[in-house]
């Protein structure tokens, strides 16, 4: 059992470490605008239409 | 003969001259040449898939405008944020970004661009945050490859890239991942104690375990609860009970009386009580913001309205100066086509003024010197000077958009019905909790602490407090997401109750068109008829006048002289010396010819020797209508047109669409006592219309729905706004608000019937704390879980197949088209 007084301060220090990169990546914008960026995939191909071409012109 | 659209903006081709662009290895008909060059270019760019990719047709492309007074020095400042040297930002608002194709489109073209370092596209806000060298490139050139582009941008003001709405975003949210993450780590130590009671636990480890949780809750009590302790702090000063008195209260009860267990040695703790409740608060609160900020976009779209420079006189030159650099008393040049820079006085010459925004009424006013004009509203012949008299703040248009934002920020009615509720509620479980306390002493001293704690966390206002906010935001979420804006809160309210749905005819049932193939010239040439026609609507904004030019495009140019328009009625004005007029047989012949009903539905050219051409009206049907109102009929909901139109036209319509009640040649003061009747018989009424004007009539109902396209101030009087300018969703939209309604109430009655039934039983000591923890717990859950089943049900199975139908409206005339 003593073996959880070791783990448990680590899994509150990985917790810790969790916040901070989180609080890193809102300070960056990384959560500013949550939906464009499900297109980036597309540009980064020289022609992304062809993946998507049965999708009706509108 | 169905007439070609044009494959940049969707809009209607003219017949002549026929324009062709090359994209994607075909031939494409486009409108203009505006349209056509902004193809080219996005072919050229190797962008050309935007045509697959994008939803929404784009914006018409007129002519490049001039971006070079953005380089002032005053102008620049303002607006862009040096980082370094080599490196500035700037936010740019863009109309006509639509559809996340435009976003890619803008990103990739911008990428290319030189100078540019890097861009950020955000489709929903309708901001591009552009990084550039400044020593490569400049405001203006970057502002120029947008709008070349087919893109209209406008740059906002620099403080926009720190806004306080950003801060509270982010702030929101690492409260709430804070609350989450703490509250999985209590429940991890709570779970550890539990399984302690049951198996047995070594004295110490059970102290370590409790210390634990206090360490993980402390952060989000301390930091995530933050808003609680803030709000009920500003209640307090005010003497106002509100929702966050009795939140806070809670909060920082469980945690002491928690924090009293671990160093006294005794009863139970609630760690992850706690943090559970802080949590599903935020969570509520999270998204009730993301709705706010969301709604809030259509304010900068208003404030938008107004230029952000000016022509200012300085001696005997004008020189362009910021908008703020501006003072009472100034004179300002404007010219045609442009929007007035502030509240002023007219020095001169006389000119139309188009002020559709505030009053609603697309035609032009004409403005004689002396007489003030408002900022935001865009003058239609100019150049004029004026002088200025109300700058920034102060102009009319400054109060509507604050108008709108108050409306946006303030707190339904649901939910201020629902706080006081909860906040007697919480009263009185005080003082239970008190009394039993009391009581306890009285009797067993050992089991008062116990018992009362257990009332209060038992009787917890978490299900009250989330009854209503988990049911709007929802609701309004599902609805954003179908491209329903709801911009009041209390609109959706009324949407669920309204069982009459009144429609405005034009613009919002139909939308005019003509067909060049049916005119009918019975003097001169077709090219003249058209190039007069298209010279006496030259400026109006009315939407015929709009389908009219369109087909007059690709005549010769001619101007017009001395142009009047009369409302209801068409526009006279004088080409190299002839009086013309446009419009209905009454108003064009100063004897009407033929019977009334096949005159009303063509516009008829005439000067003083009689017709000289005959524009038959077609009107379309928008896409949807047929479909929303059959299926607002089928659930029971009368649907009524309310037209100022002629009466055979209103009735052809409202045959194709199976309405049987309808009103025609209403003015807007009939329209608002027909909205007032049908409410004092006790009918709940919907209006919607795109407030071209009705802005007023749109204000007289209970709940006004707006079309995207229409002015400004109906946006502002209106409850919901459709973006999409499309009624596909309005029967949708009914359900949800319904739906949203039911599942409210049975919160509410659930948060009830469960307090009712575990506050007697707490009190006598029955429960224990723990089972009181879950019991809280699961009866918040309970009410989070049957509020995201709104939306569920409501599929989007409503056909619009066959919605795009094309009417001819009225009979028996010449050219009916199909």
């Amino acid at each position: 059992m003593n073996i959880i007084l070791l783990l448990i301060p680590i899994s509150l220090l990985l917790l810790g470490l969790g916040v901070w990169a989180f609080f890193w990546a809102v300070n960056h914008s990384q959560f500013d605008d949550l939906d464009t960026p499900a297109l980036t995939p597309m540009s980064e191909e020289s022609d992304p239409a062809a993946e998507v071409s049965e999708e009706p012109e509108s | 003969m169905n007439a070609e659209r044009c494959f940049h903006c969707d809009e209607l081709n003219p017949a002549s001259p026929r324009l062709l662009a090359n994209v994607r290895g075909g031939e494409h008909a486009v409108c203009c040449v505006g349209c056509k060059a902004a193809a080219e270019w996005i072919e050229q760019l190797g962008l050309g898939a935007y045509y697959t990719l994008r939803s929404e047709p784009a914006l018409r492309h007129d002519e490049v405008p001039d971006f070079s007074a953005w380089e002032r020095p005053a102008l620049r400042r303002l607006h862009v944020r040096d980082v370094s040297e080599e490196r500035c930002e700037v936010v740019v608002l863009v109309d006509g970004l639509r559809c996340p194709a435009c976003a890619w489109l803008i990103e990739r073209a911008m990428r290319s661009t030189t100078g540019v370092l890097d861009v950020g596209v955000n489709a929903l806000a309708r901001r591009v945050v552009l990084a550039f060298n400044p020593q490569q490139t400049g405001l203006a050139e970057l502002l120029g490859a947008l709008a070349q582009l087919g893109y209209a941008p406008s740059p906002l003001t620099a403080d926009m890239i720190d806004s306080q709405r950003q801060r509270e975003s982010r702030g929101a949210l690492k409260r709430l991942v804070v609350a989450g993450l703490g509250t999985m780590q209590a429940m991890m130590m709570a779970v550890a104690l539990y399984a302690g009671v049951f198996d047995g636990i070594d004295p110490n480890v059970r102290e370590f375990f409790r210390w634990l949780g206090f360490l993980v809750a402390t952060p989000v009590v301390l930091y995530s609860a933050q808003p609680f302790f803030q709000g009920a702090l500003r209640e307090w000063r005010s003497r106002q009970l509100s929702m966050d008195t009795p939140v806070a209260l809670a909060i920082a009860l469980i945690y002491l009386a928690s924090l009293i267990g671990i160093l006294a040695g005794g009863h139970e703790i609630y760690f992850d009580s706690v943090s559970m409740f802080v949590l599903f608060l935020l969570v509520g609160r999270h998204l009730a913001m993301r709705a706010r900020h969301r709604a809030s976009d259509v304010v900068d779209a208003l404030s938008r309205l107004q230029p952000v420079h000016a022509d200012r006189r300085e001696g005997e030159h004008f020189v362009t100066v910021a908008i703020h650099e501006l003072q009472s008393g100034d004179i300002v040049r404007v010219g045609a086509g442009s929007a007035l820079p502030a509240d002023g006085l007219l020095l001169g010459p006389a000119c139309r003024i188009d002020e559709s925004l505030v009053s609603g009424e697309s035609a032009p006013v004409r403005r004689l010197p002396g007489e003030t004009v408002i900022a935001g509203s865009h003058v239609i012949d100019g150049p004029v000077e004026v002088e200025v008299r109300h700058v920034g703040a102060d102009t009319v248009l400054a109060g509507i958009v604050r108008l709108v934002s108050r409306a946006a920020s303030e707190r339904p009615r649901l939910t201020r019905l629902a706080d006081t509720r909860a906040a007697r509620f919480v009263l009185r479980v005080l003082i239970l909790t008190i009394l039993t306390a009391a009581a306890w002493a009285w009797f067993d001293p050992a089991r008062a602490l116990p018992a009362a704690l257990a009332v209060l966390v038992v009787s917890c206002p978490c299900a009250f407090a989330l009854a209503v906010p988990a049911a709007l935001t929802r609701a309004i979420a599902v609805l954003a997401r179908r491209g329903i804006l709801v911009i009041d809160a209390d609109a959706l309210e009324a949407l669920a109750r309204a069982d009459h749905f009144v429609f405005d005819k034009t613009g919002t049932l139909t939308e005019p068109s003509f067909d060049p193939a049916a005119i009918e010239v019975l003097r001169g040439s077709r090219e003249q008829a058209l190039s007069i026609a298209g010279a006496l609507e030259h400026g109006s904004s009315h939407p015929l006048a709009i389908a009219l030019r369109r087909i007059a495009e690709s005549a010769p140019d001619l101007t017009a002289a001395s142009l009047r328009q009369i409302p209801g009625a068409g526009v006279e004005g004088e080409i190299s010396g002839v009086h013309y007029r446009l419009g209905r047989s009454a108003f064009s012949l100063s004897s009407p010819v033929g019977d009334e009903s096949s005159a009303c539905d063509a516009l008829i050219l005439a000067d003083g020797e009689g017709v000289i051409a005959r524009f038959p009206m077609q009107e379309r049907l928008r896409p949807g209508a047929l479909a929303q109102i059959d299926a607002l009929q089928q659930i029971g909901i009368g649907c009524e047109i309310l037209s100022g139109d002629s009466s055979s036209r209103v009735a052809s319509i409202a045959r194709l669409l199976n309405i049987r009640q309808t009103t025609a040649t209403a003015t807007p003061a009939d329209k608002l006592a027909r909205l007032q009747a049908l409410r004092r018989e006790g009918h709940v009424v919907a209006m919607i219309g795109d407030g071209i004007n009705d802005a007023p009539v749109l204000a007289g109902a209970d709940v006004a729905i707006a079309i995207g396209e229409g002015s400004a101030v109906a946006h502002a009087a209106s409850g919901i706004l459709l973006a999409s300018s499309r009624l596909d969703s309005l029967a949708e939209a009914r359900a949800i608000a319904a739906e949203m309604l039911v599942r409210l109430n049975q919160n509410l009655n659930w948060a009830l019937a469960y307090n009712l039934a575990a506050v007697p039983l707490a009190a006598l000591g029955f429960v224990p704390p723990w089972l009181a923890a879950i019991g809280m717990s699961s009866s918040s859950i309970l009410v989070l879980l049957n509020s995201l089943r709104i939306g569920r049900g409501v599929g989007r199975g409503i056909d619009a197949a066959h919605s795009d139908r094309r009417v001819h409206a009225g009979s028996g005339t010449a050219g009916v088209v199909t």
